[in-house]
């Protein structure tokens, strides 16, 4: 299990392209990723292989989130993923 | 009657009602036997395969049409989803759940979370959903899904929603308006009413249930109204205000891509206002921009813009017009456009206080820094630069001077710029105005700012309701001082431009050219209704009609040449 925490960074937040481009990084990996919106209470982690989960987290733009990954390739997962989400995905 | 909602693409439009009511399958509870799951999960499989098909033929077929496309897209994807996919194979393989069960309850069970969503553009998701679950269903129980492929000419279409999938294979010539109980600004059914310009009132409650097939129907998308069979005198108000709409807006489409020319083939230069590098709104249609406003930058910000932001959006301005000149105006902020992160004293005068100029006078950084930020800019496009609130040659020279400087830094620093980048004035004060031809000989060019030029000479401030009678844009002495300054800017072979409203008037359009005007910059939306009118008079009819304004006694007199001049090429 290895996890890291950032913020969005991106006006639109996580939905239409940039969740389009976190599933398909997410989706390289054998891990088990989820992703957690960390400024919900009530928020649990989504499986970031989905994007109807994605978008039922709800991640806008400077949500705080935590991706966590288990599994043979967790670390390059995580680290993938997050320098996606501090890229802004390209917006 | 009448029913209100949330108008969208603005329009009036008068047709028949045609009621849509989508398929609605409903989907039993239903188990089956043990060892049957194998046969429920093929089946739920053949569905997921048909549908991918389907999508993927539908987002080809509409593949010119990238916004429809994308729909198709986005909905592929959630059938292709893994969390879904598991849903549907454990209700199948442990709950013992029919194929169309399965998929019924795990899609409700989406579309419940997602149409929750605080985020409304996420909650309008649950439409994308909805139309999955529907063609899975369609291909399990092999009933066909009702469309709007074929309808009667004219129709109004009422509905409770339309799905992606409903609009997209829309037959578009036989929509006259689209009115739907639920949706809002950013639902698909807004999407596609804005991109095809249909006039519809969404989140019309009640419409279903009040409006009856073939009622006639008028859908007011200006104001978001329905009115549901008028009376006569009501319709007939509706039609009038509709042909004058519909020609208006002809006129605008077909002439706006057009190059302007007036009559007797004198071209003219037709500019755009620019408010912001996130719309490219008349980029393609003009030949320039005559205002480019940086406020936005400031007023949008939580901080003042670095070099480094303010430099990357005239970039991105300057590539995305293609080359066309575009004028940058200085920071015009001060007095009653405040900063939330800068406090700047009150003055009792906003307007005629420590404004534009004179505040970037007084904090050089800022004027520096943005000066800085568009001489690096200008190497990636035709720039030139000009100074909003100049009252004299000593404004004039001190920011010419100071341009000059940074100039000069970045030639130390071997930074790129445009080396023939052009400086001018905005005349919008009258003591500027009045020694035009001393200005004319130093500035590149100048720009004149009617709405505050109008406002300083007739001291009438144009945003207070009391006094708008005495703001005088066609009184006499107005067009006079206008006359003269485009005159001795034009004497001196200097380019003079107009990027007040005046210039996107078509009332004011015939008298601007005569003055000697062949610049006009103006919002991107007035640009096809004023190169109409400039095809409309000769430069010499334009002349006859300055010389008459100059020398015409009241505002009114002016008022009635040009409408008099305008009816006769009505």
């Amino acid at each position: 299990m290895y996890s890291k925490t950032t913020t969005i960074k991106n006006e639109t937040g996580l939905h239409a392209r940039p969740a389009h481009d976190f599933v398909n990084a997410a989706k390289k990996y054998s891990s088990k990723i989820t992703i957690k919106n960390l400024d919900d209470a009530e928020a649990e982690a989504a499986n970031a292989k989905s994007m109807v989960m994605i978008l039922a987290e709800g991640i806008a733009k400077d949500t705080h989130v935590e991706v966590a990954a288990d599994g043979s390739d967790e670390k390059e997962a995580v680290e993938e993923l997050i320098a996606l989400i501090d890229s802004g995905f390209g917006e | 009657m009448q029913i209100k909602g949330v108008g969208i693409s603005g329009g009036i439009a008068i047709g028949k009602a045609y009621k849509f009511q989508p398929l609605e399958i409903v989907v039993e509870h239903k188990c089956c036997e043990e060892g049957c799951e194998d046969e429920q999960q093929l089946r739920c499989d053949l569905a997921k395969k048909a549908a991918k098909e389907q999508l993927a033929a539908l987002t080809e077929e509409m593949k010119n049409q990238p916004d429809k496309a994308k729909i198709f897209a986005a909905q592929q994807e959630f059938l292709e989803d893994e969390e879904i996919d598991e849903m549907i194979h454990d209700a199948v393989y442990y709950e013992h759940y029919s194929a169309e069960w399965a998929i019924e309850s795990t899609y409700d069970q989406f579309i419940k979370i997602i149409s929750k969503s605080k985020n409304a553009l996420i909650a309008e998701r649950a439409a994308d959903l909805r139309d999955v679950k529907l063609r899975l269903l369609c291909f399990l129980t092999g009933k066909k899904k009702k469309d709007l492929k074929h309808l009667p000419e004219n129709s109004v279409i009422v509905a409770k929603d339309l799905l992606p999938s409903d609009t997209a294979e829309m037959d578009r010539e036989n929509v006259a308006a689209i009115v739907t109980e639920e949706g809002g600004s950013t639902s698909h059914s807004a999407i596609i009413a804005k991109s095809y310009r249909i006039p519809a009132v969404l989140g019309a409650v009640g419409a279903m249930s009040q409006v009856e097939d073939e009622n006639l129907l008028v859908v007011d998308a200006d104001e978001g109204i329905v009115e549901i069979s008028p009376e006569a005198s009501l319709l007939e108000n509706y039609k009038e205000r509709k042909t004058v709409a519909d020609r208006d807006a002809e006129i605008a489409e077909s002439w706006a891509g057009k190059p302007a020319y007036t009559a007797d083939g004198v071209p003219i230069c037709a500019g755009i206002n620019i408010g912001s590098h996130k719309n490219t709104d008349g980029y393609e249609n003009c030949d320039y921009a005559g205002l480019l406003r940086t406020e936005f930058l400031y007023m949008d910000s939580n901080h003042l813009p670095t070099e480094e932001e303010q430099f990357n959006i005239y970039k991105t301005i300057l590539q995305n017009m293609k080359g066309k000149p575009v004028t940058l105006r200085t920071l015009d902020i001060g007095g009653d456009k405040t900063l939330k992160y800068k406090e700047l004293p009150k003055e009792a005068n906003p307007f005629l206080g420590r404004r534009a100029l004179r505040l970037c006078f007084d904090e050089p950084e800022i004027f520096r820094t943005q000066l800085r930020a568009a001489y690096r800019a200008s190497a990636y496009g035709k720039l030139q630069i000009m100074f909003p609130m100049v009252g004299s040659i000593d404004d004039w020279r001190k920011a010419r001077d100071f341009a000059l400087a940074v100039r000069k830094e970045l030639e130390n620093e071997h930074i790129d710029f445009d080396r023939e980048l052009k400086l001018g004035v905005m005349i919008e004060i009258p003591s500027a105005a009045i020694i035009a031809d001393k200005l004319a000989r130093e500035a590149d060019f100048a720009s004149i700012g009617t709405n505050d030029l109008c406002q300083y000479l007739c001291a009438a401030d144009r945003l207070e309701p009391s006094v708008k009678d005495y703001y005088q844009t066609y009184s006499p002495a107005f067009v006079r001082v206008l006359g003269h300054i485009i005159k001795q800017f034009t004497l001196a072979g200097k380019e003079v431009s107009v990027c007040g409203e005046m210039a996107g008037a078509h009332t004011a359009t015939a008298l601007l050219a005569g003055l000697g005007l062949r610049k006009f910059s103006m919002a991107p939306s007035s640009l096809g209704k004023v190169k109409y009118t400039l095809s409309k008079y000769t430069i010499e009819q334009c002349e006859q009609i300055a010389a008459m304004a100059c020398n015409a006694e009241t505002q009114a007199d002016v008022m009635e040449i040009l409408e008099k001049e305008a009816k006769k090429r009505a």
